[in-house]
């Protein structure tokens, strides 16, 4: 009776404890999902973080033509050949939006104002955000419109279809709020640390496996890899900045940077790449390497021949893995990159990875949860990608040899 | 006059403390199946892979002792290993074809020396699978995947792709020990046909195949040659009580 009691008891233990962690997935993703999923769209991905001002006049020549027909969403003004709606930004903002701009309109008739690009020709584009226009009323004065004064789209349609007879200039702001500066980093980072651990890591890979002899100092170097792989990224991020920055100074960075962060990323991916070729070289059976030897194959043949062909699926899983530690490393990151949200990054040029905007964008004075939620969402759904890639990858491996 | 492929004298190996093979004396004949048998452990494996220097491989594996193979050491320092493994070929105990089509893995001994040429290889290719008679069954799937064959067709393949290095000698570890009656069958008519061309030494723990392919049977036990003669000679009238108590199934 008693044993039966005990036996109860450690199996409704088991049941607890996944019950829980799967709450905490269940709770993490709840969470996320409620309140990122909403923000996730083509704009998202594809559009600069940082919204740019643009202010412009209609050009003198104009001539009033009137508009063609527009039956598309938003509300429209048959009179100025524009259709706007409400939204709500990823800050949390109201805002009008522009849906739609005749081409006959006065505003696609602009040029510029703004300091430096004067006269150069504009428009008021589709997806900007309207903040604040001059009109010419019945008078004939010259009436400024501001932000607040519009309320919200259909009064913005409201006063210049019924009060204005003419359009001067106009203030507008894209949208911003994308990540796509951040997702392009983010490539960089991957394509450099793969690029330079990938070869160094399976050669390493393949000296430890294939020509090292069983001494002490191999077992140290072995050991001194595994060790590797606990060290935190910080102080990864820490040796980064210290001794590699002066490497990519010989390049001409003049500032911490992207390469230097794909340098130091690189670093903290050698142990997974050393540690996944060796587990693939360790499957590849001897008698393949005897068979090539035995052939008359050197050893260097029968390695980039036979041992390494069989061994691929066990690299791309490393590969993998690497890909997904760069794509969640923040901490590494935060000295090498820098924090700054860079819109148009480049190899020398600072920038955040996905995860890096995360921080920075939770650790301004207005924390935006919903932002990074969605930037989240994102990360998660590309480890899950790359997690089942692998699954699949290793099931291969596994079946290759029988 | 026969002609002497190998002239081992006085081989002993060591796996680090341990002596695999005990003072070996032993002539092998050009053009002739020379036969291993012995009970498992007895050092016949070792002492075929100390001809091709597979033993190189293993570590703490010491070899003293002198083979000469065309009158030149093949453990003195001057020896070209690569090259002596492209005159002396091997063949296993376990099928072992690449993970690649049928035509690279005969391709490859050749591709390995250097050869480009698409038609010589063709050509190695197709003598090669000829000589073995597997041609016919795989003529139309040269460029799939050797690993679809059967386990007979596969080591027959193994054989051609040693046969594509046009090696001198041949070495067989227990060729047909993990295949069934048929494929062995075909293997050992396969042997007979190819001594002709090569001189053939065969590692066996099947007394029968010993005596139905080879000229000269060594019998191994506890890493020395205990006899080597005639396999007619060996089989009817064995000059040791060792070897006649193995042969006659009484031990090992």
């Amino acid at each position: 009776m008693k044993r039966e009691i005990k036996d109860k008891l450690l199996e409704g233990i088991t049941y607890i404890a996944s019950a829980l962690s799967v709450l905490v997935l269940g709770a993490i993703l709840f969470y996320l999902l409620t309140n990122g999923l909403h923000l996730i769209d083509w704009h998202l991905l594809s559009s600069n973080y940082y919204s740019s001002t643009a202010n412009a006049s209609v050009i003198n020549d104009y001539e009033y033509v009137p508009m063609s027909d527009y039956s598309g969403e938003g509300i429209y003004s048959a009179k100025w050949g524009i259709a706007v709606e409400d939204i709500t930004t990823s800050h949390n903002e109201d805002e009008i939006s522009v849906v739609y701009v005749d081409p006959n309109s006065p505003f696609n008739h602009m040029e510029s104002t703004v300091a430096g690009e004067e006269g150069k020709a504009s428009s008021l584009s589709e997806g900007s955000l309207i903040k604040n226009i001059y009109y010419i009323n019945e008078n004939g004065e010259t009436k400024f419109l501001s932000r607040v004064q519009m309320g919200d789209a259909a009064k913005l349609i409201g006063i210049l279809d019924d009060q204005a007879t003419g359009i001067v200039s106009c203030n507008f702001q894209s949208l911003g709020g994308g990540i796509r500066g951040s997702i392009i980093t983010t490539l960089y980072l991957i394509a450099v640390s793969l690029l330079i651990s990938l070869p160094i890591g399976i050669a390493s890979a393949v000296y430890l496996h294939e020509y090292a002899a069983k001494s002490r100092i191999n077992a140290l170097i072995r050991q001194g890899i595994d060790t590797l792989t606990g060290v935190p990224s910080i102080v990864y991020g820490l040796m980064g900045v210290t001794v590699l920055f002066p490497i990519t100074q010989l390049v001409g960075a003049t500032s911490t940077s992207i390469l230097l962060g794909g340098l130091t990323l690189a670093i903290i991916l050698l142990p997974t790449i050393i540690s996944s070729t060796e587990e693939a070289l360790i499957v590849v059976p001897q008698s393949l390497r005897d068979g090539s030897l035995s052939l008359g194959a050197t050893k260097s043949q029968t390695i980039f021949k036979v041992v390494l062909p069989c061994a691929i699926n066990g690299i791309l899983t490393g590969v993998l893995l690497g890909i997904g530690r760069v794509i969640g490393e923040s901490a590494a990151l935060v000295y090498t990159t820098s924090t700054v949200i860079n819109d148009y990054p480049n190899l020398l040029s600072q920038g955040t990875s996905l995860s890096l905007m995360i921080w920075t964008i939770m650790s301004g004075e207005q924390p935006n949860f919903e932002l990074a939620s969605a930037i989240s969402l994102i990360i998660l759904a590309i480890v899950f990608v790359i997690n089942i890639i692998v699954k699949i990858i290793g099931k291969r491996l596994a079946r290759s040899f029988v | 006059m026969e002609e002497i492929c190998f002239d081992v004298k006085n081989v002993n190996l060591f796996y680090g403390e341990k002596q695999a093979l005990k003072n070996i004396n032993m002539q092998l004949l050009k053009h002739k199946v020379t036969a291993f048998i012995g009970p498992s452990g007895c050092g016949k494996s070792t002492f075929i892979r100390c001809l091709n220097r597979m033993n190189d491989l293993i570590e703490g594996c010491k070899v003293e002792g002198e083979i000469f193979k065309d009158g030149q050491d093949i453990y003195s320092a001057k020896q070209d290993i690569v090259d002596l493994r492209t005159h002396v070929g091997m063949v296993f105990q376990k099928p072992n074809p690449f993970p690649m089509s049928i035509y690279d893995n005969i391709a490859y001994g050749p591709r390995c020396q250097g050869l480009k040429d698409k038609k010589k290889l063709d050509e190695i290719v197709i003598t090669s699978l000829k000589q073995v008679a597997l041609y016919d069954e795989v003529a139309d799937r040269l460029h799939e995947s050797a690993m679809g064959l059967s386990g007979g067709q596969q080591q027959r393949l193994c054989i051609a792709r040693c046969i594509a290095m046009s090696p001198e000698v041949i070495l067989m570890d227990e060729p047909t020990s993990a295949l069934d009656p048929i494929s062995t069958a075909k293997i050992e008519d396969l042997v007979l046909e190819l001594k002709k061309e090569y001189t053939i030494i065969i590692v066996t723990h099947n007394m029968q195949q010993a005596a139905r392919i080879s000229d000269y049977t060594a019998f191994f036990l506890m890493g020395e040659v205990i006899e080597m003669d005639i396999t007619d000679k060996i089989f009817a009238s064995p000059g040791d009580k060792r070897t006649e108590n193995y042969i006659t199934g009484r031990f090992g």
